[in-house]
């Protein structure tokens, strides 16, 4: 290549120029879906997701890609594949009165984390947890426990043992350095530097 | 960082034709009443497939774009500068990564948009296709490409697809940082030396009629896109988002005493629009079409960074695993 930035030129040559393997499929690996606590006290809501190779990568990545500017005060990931998701309901009707009781079912009780859509466009919002032995069982004891006048849209269920949460150690990492203030639009102020400009101009 | 004029495909008549007319009423209704569309609600085949197309270019201007600023972080006058200008282009990387993730929701992966890109089958923004010879290149990059972006993208956050709109507001958010630094780089320029004052004007002359391809072809001459503005896809005409950048940011660059390269620029007072020569529509075309100065480059330099990436992926997947859409 001849390019005018002398890093390109110096990258190796890799391959056959414009020949492309193409990605095999999962090249990128699977997807985790992304919840951040914007601020102490706040409940936690969905962000999105991150591509990554495994759990303990995706809450590396999420950490870059959705809290890098903005507030948050701790993060949590699950593999998509582990949300258990409800019937999507629009209007005046509530996902509930989709939710057919599932009867007390048998083996272990586990705990799993709640999430409510009480608007469309926005995010889904963790609302607490149930104990259950299946995801069908914990959207039943959903439907008892967080009975509310909202309008439900939509429900998601995790088990708790599938969400790798923020270590208590871990939660500096938000902590942002005062030299950082670099980041922020608030550190570009050129207003004087404009007006002594135009002043000078103008006289 | 986002070129506008997306390449829409002309759309055919008969293309709605085989979709279930009651739940086309109701997908139009939703809309009509400003509600999102999330990934799991019915759609138009058409509505899925040019949100998809808009996405991932979108995604890939992102990633392109980088490219002509990253250039200068090596090369940027001073450690600060260095230093906010790779906060900048690390944003941009990361605003490609929520993109991706937002079209991913609409069923195609994110392996079949980068393979598309690097087979040169999707497209980018046209703008990138152009080198940054100067430091003030790369400042013209940083407030007025980012300008032009946000005007854009301002308008497509109001848009009907709500995993799109919610990847805009984050994004959008990150852009007034670039909107400043931009402006704080070209204050300096424009306060600094005959010299530095020259090396911005030069770039102005350089930038200025990719600028103005930046939004699209003129509404006079682009494909027909009614149908995608009532979807809310497309939320603002070409010509009304290049009227809009013109009337925001013209006179912020005339204040610091440039010249634009325009001899007929001027705001007509009566119709409140901004005249100015028509911008050279073929040229657009050629250079989107693969024969700009550097579209060869960019699409080389990320066809090496996957080739050189490859081991690290092979080595970290997962066999066992199995792919499911993302949800939101």
């Amino acid at each position: 290549m001849n390019s005018l930035d002398p890093r390109v030129n110096r990258l190796p040559q890799v391959g056959q120029p414009e020949h492309v393997e193409p990605k095999a499929p999962l090249d990128q690996f699977g997807t985790f879906e992304v919840f951040v606590q914007p601020k102490e006290g706040k409940p936690f809501q969905h962000e999105g997701i991150v591509h990554a190779p495994n759990l303990e990568m995706a809450f590396v990545l999420a950490k870059e890609a959705f809290t890098r500017r903005f507030q948050c005060v701790s993060l949590y990931v699950v593999d998509t594949r582990n949300v258990y998701v409800s019937a999507m309901t629009e209007g005046n009707q509530s996902v509930f009165e989709l939710i057919h009781d599932t009867p007390e079912q048998p083996g272990e009780k586990e705990s799993y984390e709640i999430f409510f859509l009480t608007k469309r466009g926005k995010q889904h919002i963790h609302i607490g947890s149930v104990t259950a032995a299946t995801p069908g069982e914990a959207l039943t004891l959903t439907a008892k426990d967080y009975k509310t006048d909202k309008i439900i849209y939509n429900v998601w269920a995790i088990r708790t043992n599938d969400i790798r949460f923020t270590k208590p150690e871990e939660q500096e990492l938000w902590l942002t350095l005062p030299e950082k203030k670099f980041r922020d639009a608030s550190a570009y102020k050129a207003g004087d530097k404009l007006k002594d400009f135009l002043e000078k101009v103008n006289n | 960082m986002y070129g506008g004029g997306n390449t829409f495909e002309g759309i055919k008549t008969d293309s709605l034709a085989q979709e279930d007319p009651v739940k086309l009423a109701e997908f139009e209704t939703r809309i009509e009443r400003g509600e999102k569309i999330e990934p799991t609600d019915w759609m138009p085949q058409l509505y899925r497939k040019q949100l998809i197309r808009m996405i991932e270019q979108h995604a890939h201007s992102e990633i392109i774009g980088a490219l002509p600023e990253g250039t200068w972080i090596t090369r940027a006058p001073g450690f600060k500068r260095k230093l906010s200008l790779m906060a900048k282009v690390q944003d941009e990387v990361g605003h490609a990564q929520l993109l991706y993730s937002a079209a991913e929701t609409l069923g195609k992966s994110r392996e079949e948009m980068i393979n598309d890109l690097i087979t040169g089958k999707s497209k980018y923004s046209n703008i990138f296709n152009y080198p940054a010879f100067t430091w003030a290149d790369s400042c013209f990059i940083s407030w007025l490409v980012d300008a032009g972006a946000i005007v854009n993208q301002l308008a497509n956050a109001k848009g009907s697809y709500g995993p799109y709109c919610r990847a805009l507001d984050r994004i959008c958010a990150e852009e007034s940082f670039h909107l400043k630094y931009g402006h704080h780089c070209v204050i300096y320029l424009a306060t600094g030396t005959e010299k530095q004052r020259q090396m911005f004007q030069e770039a102005l002359n350089r930038w200025w009629p990719p600028m103005m391809h930046f939004f699209g072809p003129s509404d006079k001459i682009s494909a027909h896109t009614e149908v995608l503005m009532k979807w809310k896809v497309k939320m603002s005409s070409n010509d009304d988002m290049r009227n809009q950048f013109l009337d925001m940011y013209v006179p912020k660059i005339w204040e610091l005493g440039f010249t634009i390269p325009d001899p007929l620029l001027k705001k007509n007072t009566d119709t409140g629009r901004w005249e100015y020569t028509e911008p050279d529509w073929q040229e657009f075309k050629r250079v989107i079409n693969g024969d700009g100065p550097c579209n060869k480059e960019r699409l080389e330099v990320r066809r090496v960074a996957e080739e050189r990436g490859r081991w690290v992926r092979e080595a970290l997947k997962t066999p066992k695993a199995t792919y499911v859409t993302p949800l939101a």
